[in-house]
């Protein structure tokens, strides 16, 4: 019950305080909608690395596949834009298909195989001038529509666009954890050969969340194309897009569902209006350093260090 | 009775001065929108430099209307660049100038003009940035101007052929394809080589222009760590070419300075000689108040800054002259632009162009640079055929 | 077309060479603690820098740099042990993480306190050609592909003969069983990490000698140096240097043969290739499926 009602009450905050309060001030809704960006790729990385037990260093891969293909078709096919977002997701999905072959590969191979996998695809966007419009990019790539009179492509739109992204993503996670693939994945976690034994597909299911976190962030990739207009090959494929998720999650619990959203939000807007104030060049120094503290004080995450001390304080009185 | 009317007739006077004045005085917000942060810091600086004179200048020269800045980083990054002019918007300002980097701008100025606001750079050579059929876009610059000034400069050479070595980034790429075209066109023998922005050994393509091209003339397309690897290259080579020419940020003091065994004889686009001298008495304020902000030399960068925001400035002052600042004044007054500035006469086309716009180009000698192209703006006698080795 | 290959095959050897130099650290540490250090390149370029400081402050080549440049390298690196000792679950994973997170504040740093302009050392001596019959290449080119090539030698002699070596070579195999013969674990790694310091720090300085740096080269080297770590396979020096020189010849082929616009494409390839096709790479023991 008590679940519930916070979760009523984080809805309502999300859904109607923050674009009633904050609507009008454009800057900070961008900051926003950037960090739900960063939001949703850092749970995707989190699903991945928690479910299929895969730390990837090339999630920019996804992102920008997603958003080339989810612009192109809306370009140069004249999809609509909600139609291309899904199929940008399934365009992300086809890069992981192509990917396959490193499932086998151990950790840290697996997490810098896939970073070979993004630098290709960059090289491709670049030279693939007839399509991708090569280094210069594409511009003007079409916006959100208008649904029922209100302006999907507003800040306010666009907001509240992406945060029912994220929201379904969230409710996919927990699905998938409470399910049967969730359960086998887990005991995989911990011993793959007894699973094995048991009849557990264990690279299938692999292969299965590789799948959903690339289509996730696909999807992520394709919102964000459209709602800045604008894609080429540094961006879509920038270093960002991998760095900022993963501090993102650290920090914020990346074997919790929620924590590698809150995470985002947090540590984006922190370094967008604090940081970044402070060291104007190389602010994300200090998200270094905060990676650097969270992976050695509490590689839960944030809130499982806040635990850990109130249950302390308690323990003392 | 007397008294008590005198003072209402003061005060009222005093009312309607003050009123008066502070409309006399009004103070017109502008933003500008500058990579401060970033791969874009250095240019986006020396742009800036050259917007904070234009608005010293301007509001000295000018006793009727004043300008302030604010200014937005954009951190060379397209997301950052439209949420910089969000910001500014937000602020109230009438109109942004600044703006570096075609991928940048493109999307900043899209912003820019949903909202109304007239956008003026001097920083986006890119030809799909005036295809947009925006009104309120305009440019000082184009890729067209450095194009006319390199084939100028190597129709005066006289060679036959040339080896044009770009990266292949947008700005680049097309600047190098559309020399490559009027060369090609002209009877040259051209031999293009294209490199990735990873590239760090460039003696394969040296070789090659040396080995199979065997061109009189070496075109660089590229920035200044390209020129740096691409000259050092041709060095250890020594293909047998008559000059080294290259584009943006390789005719600058910076480069004499802090390269000066690579640079001797090499080419590249230049607006002003170094050490400078201004011939007009616009140029001679430009320069002075230059000095005393920032104590050193003005650059192109200051330079393109000051010009794209000087006539920004003098539209704004002619729009609320003919109180037509809220209804999109400033970008006719801009487009009905014509003046005579320190590079060249500007005027703006329907799409916001400058057609008008030819570069200068300038050679490496002795440690300073002299204009050598084209010869009515000269500053110094060509030293061809000569290379760095 | 035959001289054109011959040069970019030379520029290729001597390029991997160089390439060598930069993977040693890393592959040796990856080798002995299964450890992975994604701040290698960062450390490096750190050494880079520190060599353009040398030059343009005190005017002197930057060989001269060395010293300083060991010193500063060879503290961070243990310092970087210190933080990876501090890791208690998970260490793969997190580590991997970790030296990530360092990676980017080395680079920031780096960019704070150096600016983001490119360097190149301007000592002519080392920019001057060398021409060997159709053959052109840099003083500093030569140099320091015979300096990594003695390095590695060096390296090599110590790993195998040495008592230090040695100690590290059986607590990468069975830790246990180095400490009842009496060595001290804490002690090897370390001293693994220090040595991969030394080498980074004369890679830094050759860097700087022949090539271009700016603040985000950190990452690049990085990834080159994992890639050649990939090809080598573990625990195989000769392989570092087969494995960089196959890298080098690999890129310099490309940009001549076909467009420089590839250069990167044909390293990833090439990688992805290897972890394929090869997964122990040229030379390495059998420990990559998981």
């Amino acid at each position: 019950m008590k679940a519930n009602r916070t979760t009523l009450v984080g809805l309502l905050v999300a859904y109607g305080v923050i674009p009633l309060t904050l609507g009008h001030n454009n800057y900070v809704m961008s900051l926003i909608i950037a960090s739900l960006v960063i939001g949703g790729i850092a749970l995707a990385w989190a699903l991945l690395g928690n479910m299929g037990g895969m730390v990837s260093f090339g999630h920019s891969a996804f992102f920008g596949v997603g958003a080339y293909v989810s612009a192109i078709l809306t370009l140069k096919a004249g999809v609509p834009v909600a139609v291309a977002m899904l199929l940008g997701g399934v365009g992300a999905f086809g890069a992981s298909l192509v990917m396959l072959p490193v499932l086998r590969l151990r950790g840290p191979y697996f997490a810098l195989a896939i970073l070979a996998y993004a630098h290709i695809f960059k090289i491709v966007a670049t030279e693939w001038e007839s399509v991708t419009g090569g280094a210069g990019g594409l511009s003007s790539v079409p916006r959100f529509p208008v649904l029922f009179g209100f302006d999907l492509g507003s800040k306010v739109g666009s907001y509240l666009m992406i945060l029912s992204v994220v929201l379904i993503f969230v409710v996919a996670y927990k699905w998938i954890r409470s399910s049967y693939y969730g359960l086998a994945l887990r005991a995989m976690h911990d011993s793959e050969d007894a699973t094995r034994v048991v009849g557990v597909h264990s690279t299938l299911l692999k292969a299965l969340m590789l799948f959903v976190s690339a289509f996730m962030t696909g999807v992520v990739g394709a919102f964000n194309v459209h709602y800045i207009n604008f894609l080429e090959p540094d961006y879509a494929f920038n270093g960002l897009w991998v760095a900022l998720p993963i501090v993102a999650a650290i920090f914020g619990g990346y074997r919790t569902i929620l924590g590698p959203l809150i995470g985002a939000v947090t540590v984006y807007l922190v370094d967008q209006l604090i940081f970044k104030n402070l060291i104007p060049s190389g602010h994300q120094l200090i998200l270094g350093a905060l990676l650097v503290a969270m992976i050695i004080l509490s590689p839960g995450g944030l809130l499982p260090l806040l635990r850990k001390r109130s249950r302390n304080n308690h323990a003392a009185s | 009775m007397n008294t008590f009317y005198k003072k209402l007739g003061l005060t009222a006077v005093t009312a309607l001065a003050l009123s008066a004045q502070a409309a006399l005085a009004a103070e017109f917000l502008v933003g500008a929108e500058i990579p401060l942060t970033g791969n874009l810091a250095r240019v986006g600086s020396g742009m800036n430099e050259g917007i904070s004179v234009a608005v010293e200048v301007f509001n000295k020269t000018n006793a009727k209307h004043k300008i302030k800045i604010i200014t937005a980083d954009d951190e060379s990054a397209p997301a950052k660049a439209i949420a910089a002019v969000e910001k500014l918007a937000g602020q109230g300002v009438l109109a942004i100038t600044g703006g570096y980097g075609s991928n940048n701008i493109a999307p900043a100025s899209d912003a820019a003009n949903k909202l109304g606001l007239p956008y003026i750079t001097s920083g986006g050579v890119d030809d799909a940035l005036t295809k947009r059929g925006y009104k309120t876009f305009f440019r000082i610059n184009n890729t067209q101007g450095y194009q006319k000034a390199v084939v100028g400069l190597l129709g005066d050479m006289k060679v036959k052929s040339v080896s044009i070595i770009y990266l292949t980034k947008q700005a680049t790429g097309d600047l190098a394809k559309d020399v490559q075209k009027e060369l090609e066109g002209k009877g040259l023998k051209v031999g293009t080589h294209a490199f990735d922005p990873a590239i760090n050994d460039f003696k394969p393509i040296i070789n090659k222009v040396k080995l199979q091209d065997k061109s009189e003339v070496i075109l660089m397309v590229g920035y200044e760590n390209d020129y740096v690897g691409i000259l050092r290259a041709a060095k250890v080579l020594k293909p047998d070419v008559k000059a080294m020419v290259g584009v943006w940020s390789l005719a600058t003091p910076k480069m004499a300075s802090e390269f000066p065994d690579l640079m001797p004889s090499v080419y590249g686009t230049a607006l002003l000689p170094f050490p400078a001298e201004f011939k007009t008495a616009d140029g001679k304020l430009f320069a002075d108040t230059y000095k005393k902000l920032y104590n050193k030399e003005p650059d192109y960068l200051g330079q393109f800054g000051y010009v794209q925001s000087m006539l920004l400035f003098e539209a704004i002052a002619r729009a609320a002259d003919k109180a037509t600042l809220s209804k999109g004044g400033i970008a006719q007054e801009l487009s009905k632009t014509s003046r005579d500035t320190l590079i060249g006469h500007v005027i703006f086309n329907e799409q916001g162009d400058n057609p008008n716009f030819v570069h200068r180009m300038g050679q490496h000698q002795a440690g300073k640079i002299a204009i050598v192209w084209p010869a009515n703006a000269a500053t110094g006698k060509i030293n061809f055929p000569g290379v760095p080795w | 077309m035959l001289e054109l290959i011959a040069q970019a095959l030379y520029s290729g050897v001597l390029q991997g060479g160089s390439y060598a130099l930069i993977a040693l650290g890393l592959a040796l540490v990856f080798g002995t603690m299964s450890v992975i250090n994604l701040a290698h390149g960062e450390l490096v370029l750190l050494a880079a820098y520190i060599a353009y400081t040398v030059e343009s402050r005190l005017g002197v080549n930057p060989v001269f740099a060395i010293p300083l440049a060991l010193l500063v390298v060879c503290l961070s690196a243990m310092l970087v042990y210190a933080l990876i000792s501090l890791i208690r679950n998970d260490r793969e994973i997190n580590t991997l993480i970790l030296t990530y997170g360092i990676g980017i504040i080395l680079t920031n740093g780096v960019l704070l306190i150096w600016s983001a302009d490119i360097h190149t050392t301007s000592s002519v001596w080392l920019q001057d050609a060398v021409v060997v019959g159709p053959l052109y290449s840099m003083h500093s080119e030569l140099l320091f592909f015979v300096v990594s090539v003695v390095l590695m030698g060096g390296l090599w002699w110590w790993l195998s003969r040495s008592w230090y070596g040695r100690a590290v070579r059986a607590v990468s195999s069975n830790r246990d069983a180095a400490k009842l013969m009496g060595i001290n674990p804490r002690l090897t790694e370390i001293i693994s990490f220090a040595v991969a310091g030394l080498l980074a720090a004369f890679a830094g300085v050759a860097l700087y000698s022949y090539g271009v740096i700016q603040p985000s080269y950190g990452h690049v080297l990085t990834v080159k140096a994992f890639i050649i770590t990939v090809l080598a396979g573990i625990g195989s020096i000769p392989g570092v240097l087969v494995g960089a020189l196959l890298l080098g010849v690999t890129e310099s082929l490309t940009v001549t043969l076909a467009s420089s616009a590839l250069q990167e494409l044909a390293g990833m390839t090439l990688f992805l290739l290897v972890l394929f096709v090869m997964p122990n790479g040229l030379f390495g023991a059998a420990r990559r499926r998981g």
